[in-house]
Order: C-alpha cells, then sequence, then structure tokens
C-alpha cells in the first residue's frame, strides 16, 4: 500500500502558544523520497513528528491517503502508526536488553494478533538482509552501525506505507552512515515506500528524489533533487 | 438471604474458609492483573525494565520486603505467645490463694515470677484438700533459687501430674532430694544450698546446712518450670525454720496428708476435679472472704482478650505501614519510570496502545510488589524463629510462633491493595509527553 501526504494550513504551538511551525501546504507522492534540512531548531523534527501525529497542539489538515490524521483521536493516531508508519531516531533508541530480534519485532509484542507472526517473519528476512546474522545476541554489544540497522528492521517490521527518519546518519561514523544510507534508500525504492528524512547528511540528502529546507518554521522555496 | 450464607459459610471446614478469604482477598489483583495484560505480550519489555534498573528494583524490593516481613512476623509473633502461655498454663486448673490479684498469682504460680503474695494457712489447706470434689490439691511454695533457677516446693503428685513420668532419675523421696526442670544445667546427684529469694534480691548462704541433691529431671513442659527447681514443700518450710507440715512422729514423711497445726502456709494450691463443672463448684466454694480461687486459663483469657485489642491494632499498624511504604515505593517508581520515560515514549511513537504502555508499566510495579511480598514472607518466617527463639530463652515460655493463615491472608491484602495502587503509576505515565520525552 502507497500513501499520498497532503498537508495543508498547518500550525504547531508551543504549550505557551509559541508558533513552532507553520506550513501552508505540502504534498508528497507515494513512494517518493523526500529530505528536509534547515537549521537547528528551524522546526524540522517538529514537523517529522506532526507527520505521523505525535506533535501536540497542531492544527491544520494532514492527510495521508483519505485519512487527516489530526482528525483523529490519540488511540486511533496509534493504529495509524502501527499500521502505515515506521519511525527511525537518531541514536537508534533501543532496549538494551533486549535481542535484535526483540528489538525489531517489538512490535509484535502489541500489534493484533493476527500481525505478530508476519511481524517476526519479516524482522527475520530484515535482518538478514542488513546483514545482522546473530539476531538473538542483546543489541548492548552492538556497534553504532549495527544497532542503527536494527532500528530500521524494526521500523520496517510491520511492512508500512511511510519511513519518516529523524537523523538517522547522525549517530554513525562516515562508512557506517553511508552503508545505512544505502540500505535504507534502497529498501525504501525496492519497497515503495514513502520516506521522509530529517538529515544534515548531504549524502543522505543527495539519494533523495526531494529537499525541503525549513527556516524559522517555515518551508523555504524547494532546492530539490529533481 | 443474608443468614442463609452466614450459616453456610461457618457449615464450611476452616481450611475451606481460609483458602476462600484468601482467594477473595488476592481477587482484585488477579483480575486486575487479567484486564491490564489481557492481548498483550509486555513480560519480555518488562524483565528488560527489571534487568536495565536492577539495583534500584533490588532496593525497591528489600524495602517492601522487610516492611512486610516486619508485619507479618509481629503478628505471628503474637499469636505464638499467646498460644505458648495458654499452653504453659493448661496444666493449672484452679488455683487457690489469698484474695488479692489474680493476675499477680498467676504470673507467680503459673510463669514462676517473683512476688510477694500471702499465705494460704494450714486450716484452709486442710479444707480444700479434704474437699470431696478435690482430686488434687497442691502447695506450691516458691521464693527462695539456686544459680538463677527459682526454687519450688510442691508434692510429687504435682510433679507427676505437671510433666508425666520424668525423663530420668526419680520423684524426691526426702525433703533434702530435688527434681530438675529440663533446662536447669544441674546433672543427677549435683548437690547445692539454695539461696534466699531470686533474682537482685537474692541472700546467699542464708540456708546454709541445708543441702539438697538432685535426684531426677522432668521431661519438658514448654513452661517456665523447665527453669525450676522442685523440692517437697517441707523442704521449704524447713529451709526457713518452720514446722514442715507433719506431727514430729511423720517428720520424714514427704506430701499429703498434711497436718493443718504444723502447716505453715502456701501462697497458692494447685486444686484439681476429675470433672469440668465440679472445678466450676470449687472455683465458687473458694472465692469468698478469705481465699480467692480462679482458673489460670480464664484470667489468661481476658489477658488475650486484651492482647487481641492489642492485636488489631498493631494489624492496622502494620497495614498503614506497610501501605505508607508502599506509597513510598510507587513515588519512587514514578521517579523511576521518568528514567526510561523515552523508551515508554518510543512504544507510543512506535503506535503501542495506551493500554499496553500501561500494562507494562504496572506489570513493572506489580512484579516489585510481589517479589517484595514474597521475600516479605520469607523474612517474616526467618523473623519468627529468631524472635520466638530469644522470647522462649527470655520467658522461659516455649514460643513456637509460625506464619499461619491470619499473615497469608494479611498478605494477600496488601497485595491487592497495593496493586491496585500501582495503577497509578502506570496512569500518570500516559500524561507525559510523547515528543518531549523522546528528544530526551
Amino acid at each position: 500500500m502507497t500513501l499520498p501526504l497532503t498537508l495543508r494550513n498547518l500550525t504547531v504551538r508551543a504549550s505557551n502558544g509559541r508558533v513552532l511551525l507553520n506550513v501552508d501546504d505540502l504534498e508528497i507522492r507515494p513512494g517518493e523520497a523526500v529530505g528536509i534540512r534547515g537549521p537547528s531548531g528551524a522546526g524540522k523534527s517538529t514537523l517529522l513528528y506532526a507527520l505521523c501525529g505525535l506533535q501536540p497542539n497542531s492544527t491544520g489538515e494532514i492527510r495521508w491517503g483519505e485519512t487527516d490524521i489530526l482528525s483523529l483521536g490519540e488511540g486511533q493516531r496509534a493504529k495509524f502508526r502501527r499500521e502505515n508508519v515506521g519511525i527511525i531516531f537518531q541514536d537508534f533508541l533501543l532496549f538494551e536488553e533486549l535481542t535484535a530480534l526483540g528489538n525489531a519485532a517489538l512490535a509484535a509484542a502489541f500489534g493484533e494478533k493476527k500481525r505478530r507472526r508476519p511481524i517476526r517473519a519479516n524482522v527475520e528476512r530484515m535482518l538478514g538482509h542488513l546483514g545482522i546474522e546473530d539476531m538473538t545476541r542483546s543489541v548492548d554489544s552492538f556497534s553504532g552501525g549495527e544497532r542503527q540497522r536494527v532500528a530500521i528492521a524494526r521500523a520496517l517490521a510491520g511492512d508500512p506505507a511511510i519511513i519518516l527518519a529523524d537523523e538517522p546518519t547522525a549517530s554513525l561514523d562516515r562508512e557506517a552512515a553511508d552503508r545505512l544510507i544505502s540500505d535504507l534508500t534502497d529498501l525504501a525504492r525496492e519497497e515503495n515506500k514513502t520516506f521522509i528524512a530529517v538529515s544534515h547528511d548531504l549524502k543522505l540528502l543527495d539519494r533523495m528524489d526531494r529537499v525541503i529546507e525549513i527556516i524559522d518554521g517555515r518551508l523555504a522555496p524547494e532546492a530539490g533533487n529533481d | 438471604m443474608i443468614e442463609g450464607l452466614t450459616d453456610y459459610w461457618q457449615s464450611l471446614p476452616v481450611l475451606t474458609q481460609d483458602l476462600l478469604r484468601l482467594a477473595l482477598l488476592l481477587l482484585p489483583a488477579i483480575v486486575t492483573g487479567l484486564a491490564v495484560v489481557s492481548g498483550y505480550r509486555p513480560f519480555s519489555l518488562v524483565g528488560a525494565l527489571l534487568w536495565r534498573f536492577r539495583w534500584t528494583n533490588v532496593m525497591f524490593v528489600l524495602l517492601i520486603g522487610v516492611s512486610v516481613g516486619i508485619g507479618v512476623g509481629l503478628l505471628a509473633q503474637e499469636r505464638g505467645l499467646r498460644r505458648g502461655t495458654a499452653k504453659a498454663a493448661e496444666k493449672f486448673d484452679l488455683i487457690v490463694a489469698a484474695p488479692g490479684s489474680e493476675i499477680t498469682m498467676l504470673f507467680a504460680a503459673v510463669y514462676l515470677q517473683p512476688s510477694d503474695v500471702p499465705l494460704l494457712g494450714g486450716g484452709i489447706y486442710h479444707e480444700i484438700a479434704t474437699n470431696k470434689r478435690v482430686s488434687l490439691a497442691a502447695p506450691i511454695a516458691f521464693g527462695d533459687s539456686y544459680a538463677g533457677a527459682p526454687i519450688v516446693g510442691t508434692t510429687p503428685q504435682f510433679i507427676q501430674h505437671l510433666t508425666g513420668d520424668l525423663a530420668e532419675g526419680r520423684l524426691f523421696a526426702a525433703s533434702h532430694e530435688a527434681i530438675a526442670g529440663s533446662k536447669v544445667d544441674l546433672p543427677l546427684g549435683t548437690t547445692y544450698t539454695p539461696d534466699h529469694g531470686i533474682g537482685d534480691a537474692v541472700e546467699e548462704n542464708a540456708h546454709e546446712g541445708h543441702e539438697s541433691t538432685i535426684v531426677g529431671r522432668m521431661k519438658p513442659t514448654g513452661s517456665p518450670w523447665d527453669k525450676a527447681i522442685l523440692v517437697p514443700v517441707e523442704a521449704v518450710w524447713e529451709v526457713h525454720g518452720l514446722a514442715n507440715g507433719h506431727t514430729p512422729e511423720r517428720i520424714d514423711q514427704i506430701g499429703p496428708p498434711f497436718d493443718p497445726d504444723y502447716f505453715p502456709g502456701t501462697p497458692a494450691v494447685l486444686v484439681r476435679a476429675e470433672a469440668l463443672w465440679e472445678n466450676y463448684a470449687l472455683r465458687s466454694e473458694f472465692t469468698r472472704s478469705d481465699t480467692m480461687a480462679f482458673f489460670p486459663g480464664a484470667v489468661l483469657s481476658r489477658l488475650h482478650g486484651l492482647m487481641g485489642d492489642i492485636r488489631q491494632i498493631m494489624s492496622m499498624m502494620a497495614v498503614i505501614t506497610q501501605v505508607l511504604v508502599t506509597a513510598g515505593v510507587l513515588t519512587g517508581l514514578v521517579v523511576l519510570t521518568r528514567l526510561f520515560a523515552r523508551r515508554l515514549a518510543l512504544l507510543r511513537a512506535l503506535g503501542a496502545p495506551r493500554r499496553f504502555v500501561f500494562s507494562v508499566v504496572w506489570s513493572y510495579a506489580a512484579t516489585l510488589i510481589l517479589s517484595g511480598s514474597l521475600l516479605g514472607l520469607a523474612v517474616g518466617w526467618v523473623s519468627v524463629k529468631i524472635i520466638s527463639d530469644i522470647v522462649s530463652a527470655r520467658t522461659d515460655i516455649l514460643v513456637t510462633a509460625s506464619l499461619g493463615w491470619p499473615e497469608f491472608h494479611l498478605l494477600a491484602g496488601f497485595v491487592s491493595l497495593t496493586i491496585l495502587l500501582a495503577l497509578l503509576p502506570a496512569a500518570l505515565i500516559l500524561r507525559r509527553p510523547v515528543v518531549t520525552d523522546l528528544r530526551g
């Protein structure tokens, strides 16, 4: 399944009412890879979290396919993320005490019963594809690159239509970052996922279909890779 | 309807009642647990969190364990003490003494606690001993000691009543012979000279020339009599320069009958009748202006009644203490959950339902509470054994306390209550802002 994104008049405010992000109009095609760049504090991560319905105090319209996630309740937003979104974080955010398999198949712990088996199968396939051979090893002994690959497998475990990544290469050395960029972009293309990544990494941004820039909470005119 | 249920409940065997009570007390915890975790598999994550913060968790478990252990240990100890005191008094059917305090006499005659009490004269003793309902009338005379062991003057019949056959040796047959209690560290054949008085008031060498020899040893009774030296009551009188209860022609006689004219007096007489109703009749008969008759068991029962009130207060205090400790632990949990707030925010970002996150936090707290409670049982069991030994050594009353149904019920109530309280930190974690926590 692929989902186009239509974003209209999105305003995100801080709890004190200050406007953090204001986006009038943004569209992303299904299967498109989009990079988001901009100075620190410009609102890049805020946009990323808003796109998956995590950012509080958001108004406007964020429509994935037919679903405006801002009109959903919290439980429905969680269900939407569970079924459609995979997220990769800058510092992996793994459970150090769990194995690679346990981390990557985390969604099986809370997913619907019928999805548990496919999730585990998908994770095993994904970890193998990403070169994690010992899946039953605790991740606290993994290198940074290995951890990030486990995080990618976790994001893709439920076969989501959308992959969101927040500075996915920031905690990696150049070599590991290059491998991750290849893994991520290749996987997104192979599996026809919509891939949106916040990053300062020019190599990553170069591999994206399009790059949007955010300055002071607003979209700058696009200077994409089209 | 209610009466019918009450009748049905009363008709159930005690064990069934206890089991049902336990199940009912645990029911809220079980129902809550099933409701919270049903449909999810939070246990690997709970295990990860437990291991991640293992030392903090160990401290929490220890805190709960010690608190629970002290609570259940105290309650079990109180029950053990009640049983021990009751068992120590069970051979003392009826005591007749000079009018005064029943409790003082109970402590003096049954538990051999030193006290000054007035004496009953020979006339009254004779009246008791010759009463047709009385099968045993044994004078109990005390006031001397040896090496800290109280010396009690009585009759061979009373010793047989108290302990049955001896553990070793024979009953005394002369006024210079004695029987040692089971815990008296004097081998058979040991000769000693009694001291006048007991404890701090002892006067050594006051009875020079009145030596006695240990000729027998009683079996354990689980009472202070195990640490006493029993001598013929005649010996007690003789060492004090009094007549020995018998006419000069029968000066060597040991035991009843005693001659009223040569009977110097006794603080108490243990009286026994064959039938229970006869004991009641004797109590009525000798409850009058010049004598006091009482059942030690009844006096003890009144004391236990008082202790029962204290027990209720103790139970309440134990519960309150444990709830306070748990409230502290739960507050600690709220603080602790901040340590893994980022991980829980991750779960929510990945789309985990709120109830799943709730179940992770609740299961984590419930695991700590259950582990602490189980540890508390172990702590309680050990503390009961240790305190029982100490109390037995200090009071000479055999206290064999052990954890029983009341403690299990208390623990079950505690577990249910605290597991319900654990819903609070689980609910609070859901109020935390996901994005703020994700950003750390």
